[in-house]
């Protein structure tokens, strides 16, 4: 193990990941460097002192008794080795997940004379210092905390903890990269269109497994089954650096000391493990897929019959084998799906009264309004993605005989097929919770539609001004002004979609007219198509300039 | 088909990549059925006129006309007539081989019946059979640019526009694609064709152009470029190196052992 080659190539990784994230955006600048991150956690730092200092003031003032103070610190304490683990796997996870395979494939250090150990070490090293503001802003919120209660000892055994925690959830992800790299060339090379499903059903599961871990209910969940002593929790090393905290707070020490040495113990082991799997597993190969070799032709699809034109079905054929055989185009096509059903999840399971849910006014359609907003966002993203995503593979369409409308139709439909996936499933949901009508069925399907139509719309105009091609390591596929702009122009037009629905709503207060929740959707579905039809021109127009000029 | 007629006609070709030059008021004319050849050293300006001829770039001045069609006006027009082969063919990588030909066929209009028998046909000819199946990321370089090359010629284009299309190839295929390069011409496909090999552009091509900082340096076959460079009995490369100016290769080579 060299520590110089460690660490040099450690803050290389950083520097890709910086340099990917803010490509074309602030350059030159103190953004592109490492000292960055560390700058921003000292910042946090000292906000986190301030926001630590509050809390204890606003408790105290609030007359709260010792226990609960001590109750309070307790959650507090216990709860952050453990969020910590969850973040660093997350943030981890998510990076790998964005990671193209064949810039992997392609990647310098497959053949330079970096050790397994090394690279799993430096990567480790790599997403720990990152995300490490994170952890600066929560010492710094519990460093106050700790002092002005009395648990100083308590503050200093969270702090290794914490730094335990974030190198647990960090090299968590090195293990489970060369487990998938393996898995995935394994069964890529025999499993065919199985594995391409499998993979993305995997795919979303992971993603709403890590977004499970963020809505907070679990982590509650796992504290109060630490706060109540539950034997089983002894077992589960993943808590051993919050028990370590908990302990000391209840004055056990050696308990304490034990759980700090446990969670090192499991740490080590966790390397060591990373080690050996990726110096067995990792292949750099490019996980190609094999069907079988009778050369099938696509034959005329019933499609046609309706008018959609031969090269649009070609293209939205290649865009679905696009987007269901590339790893990092795969976890975009979950957006959509995933958004609705994430953000439609507080509203399904909120303790919201019965009998006022069946009243004229607040109908079960209201739930809709959240939803739909995952739904739309859902499809401004995978339609933000859907020009760049092209990268230097741009040259094929550009060369053929295909004109800006037929791909940007061809984009449009494809994105909305995916998203409606995504309202079918809210809608379903919904039906299922709340036995909504057929009529207020029909109402969200309708208004839904339109809405997927006009974000997609949207989308690929965004998309198609701001298109970033690069096929970088983690390719992003529109560049951060557009995905700031994009957002906030889909944010609007969802609020201008619902203005109907809130004239109706004050009409009712107001003026006491009658209240037509169905009309409100009408009207705001009629506005989406406008959007849509407006968003589908300009979107054309961004496509013809790309074509006329191959990006050099 | 008249073979006399220009199939392509570049008159005063300027092209600037912000502050850098591509292409500086060149004008070429290329008959209907001649294999042109393109040489030049690196960033003389070749895959920029093959893109300028197929309307990938916009030049910033002068015109081009493919078949007597205004490439700026009607792009769609020329592309239906035009087969590209770029340099570095990027391809649908998630696409098995025949899948990417079948879209290929697909936006070129082809019917059922005839594509199936052509992908078929060039896939057996090429030597891509066993391996029609697999996704193309599994691919060698010259099994890429086999599809590439595929994707080229399964419409029956009337001008064939190819940026080093023997990249890559194995001797087998290289010859395959040479001959069907001459074979083309015969049937009056016009094609450019650019490279840095030079044996191979003196045993394909009717006439070469030598290009350097985006102007023609000359023209000609191999025979009159020999003569204009006064070294009759001598070797292309000799012909070329002098040409171009460059010099002192020894020097070069030393300066890279050390």
């Amino acid at each position: 193990m060299r520590a110089r080659v460690l660490l040099k190539f450690a803050k290389i990784l950083m520097l890709s990941r910086l340099r990917n994230t803010r490509r074309s955006f602030l350059s030159n600048s103190i953004t592109n460097r490492p000292l960055l991150i560390a700058l921003i956690g000292s910042i946090m730092f000292v906000a986190g002192v301030g926001f630590g200092t509050a809390t204890v003031s606003f408790l105290k003032g609030a007359g709260a008794s010792a226990i609960d103070i001590g109750q309070i610190v307790e959650t507090i304490f216990g709860g952050i080795p453990i969020f910590l683990i969850g973040f660093f796997f997350t943030m981890g996870l998510l990076w790998e997940l964005n990671a193209s395979s064949e810039s992997e494939s392609a990647d310098s250090i497959n053949w330079l004379p970096i050790s397994p150990s090394e690279y799993v070490l430096a990567s480790t090293l790599s997403t720990a210092y990152t995300y490490c503001p994170l952890v600066m802003v929560t010492v710094g919120y519990c460093l106050p905390i700790g002092i002005l209660t009395g648990n100083t000892s308590a503050f200093l055994v969270l702090v290794l903890a914490s730094v335990v925690a974030a190198f647990i959830g960090s090299v968590t992800v090195e293990i489970l990269r060369s487990v998938l790299a393996r898995a995935s060339v394994a069964f890529n090379k025999v499993g065919g269109r199985l594995m391409i499903f499998l993979r993305i059903f995997g795919m979303i599961l992971i993603l709403l497994f890590t977004q499970t871990l963020f809505s907070g209910f679990l982590i509650i969940r796992i504290i109060n089954s630490v706060s109540n002593a539950e034997a089983t929790t002894v077992l589960v090393p993943l808590l051993w650096p919050t028990l370590s905290v908990t302990s000391v707070l209840r004055s056990n020490l050696l308990g304490s000391a034990s759980f700090l040495l446990l969670s090192l113990g499991f740490l080590a082991t966790l390397i060591f493990s990373a080690f050996g799997l990726r110096s067995r597993f990792w292949v750099s190969t490019l996980p190609s897929f094999h069907f079988s070799n009778v050369t099938k032709i696509s034959g005329m699809s019933r499609l046609s019959r309706i008018g959609v034109s031969v090269i649009s079905l070609a293209l939205v054929r290649r865009e679905i084998r696009s987007a269901t055989r590339r790893k990092e185009v795969v976890r975009l096509m979950a957006i959509p799906i995933i958004l609705p059903v994430m953000i439609s999840f507080p509203a399904l399971f909120s303790p919201a009264p019965t009998t006022s849910a069946q009243s004229s006014l607040i109908s079960p359609l209201f739930l809709a309004v959240p939803l739909l907003f995952g739904v739309g966002l859902g499809t401004l993203f995978l339609g933000m993605t859907s020009i760049g995503q092209e990268g230097k593979r741009l040259w094929n369409l550009s060369s053929l005989p295909i004109d800006a409308r037929t791909i940007v139709t061809s984009k449009i439909v494809f994105t909305s097929l995916i998203s409606t996936i995504g309202l079918v499933l809210g809608l379903g949901l919904t039906v299922v919770f709340f036995q909504v009508s057929i009529m207020d069925a029909l109402t969200f399907i309708g208004v839904g539609i339109t809405l997927v139509l006009a974000e997609a719309s949207l989308g690929v105009a965004i998309g198609g001004r701001y298109p970033d091609f690069s096929d970088g390591p983690r390719p992003r596929f529109v560049t951060i002004i557009g995905s700031i702009i994009g957002a906030f122009l889909g944010v609007v037009m969802m609020l201008l979609m619902s203005l109907p629905l809130l004239f109706l709503l004050l009409a009712r207060v107001f003026l006491l007219l009658p209240f037509s929740l169905q009309l409100s959707f009408f009207l705001g579905g009629m506005l989406g198509l406008i959007f849509a039809r407006i968003s589908y021109s300009l979107s054309i127009r961004s496509v013809d300039g790309i074509l006329r000029e191959l990006p050099n | 088909m008249d073979f006399r007629s220009p199939a392509i006609e570049a008159e005063h070709l300027s092209k600037f990549y912000g502050k850098v030059l591509g292409l500086d008021d060149l004008s070429l004319t290329v008959p209907t059925g001649e294999v042109r050849g393109l040489l030049g050293q690196n960033g003389s300006g070749k895959s920029t006129l093959l893109k300028s001829l197929l309307g990938l770039v916009h030049p910033t001045s002068g015109w081009v006309r493919v078949m007597g069609i205004d490439v700026q006006k009607a792009p769609m027009e020329v592309r239906r007539l035009v087969g590209y082969v770029p340099e570095s063919p990027r391809l649908y990588e998630f696409l098995t081989a025949t899948e990417y030909l079948d879209f290929v066929a697909d936006v070129r209009g082809i019917g059922y019946e005839e594509k199936k028998e052509r992908i078929t046909r060039l896939i057996e000819s090429l030597d891509l059979e066993g391996k029609q199946g697999e996704t193309i990321t599994g691919y060698s370089q010259g099994m890429k640019q086999k599809v590439a090359i595929m994707g080229a010629i399964l419409h029956h284009p009337k001008i064939l526009l190819m940026d080093e299309p023997l990249n890559g190839l194995d001797p087998k295929s290289a010859r395959v694609v040479k001959e069907l390069i001459h074979s083309l011409a015969r049937d009056g496909v016009t094609t450019i064709f650019s490279t840095h090999v030079l044996e191979i552009a003196e045993a394909i091509c009717d006439r070469l152009t030598i290009l350097q900082n985006g102007r023609i340096l000359a023209e000609g076959t191999a025979q009159e470029l020999r003569e204009k460079a006064g070294l009759s009995n001598s070797g292309l490369e000799d012909v070329f190196l002098k040409l171009t100016g460059t010099k002192g290769v020894e020097d070069i080579v030393e300066a890279l052992r050390r």
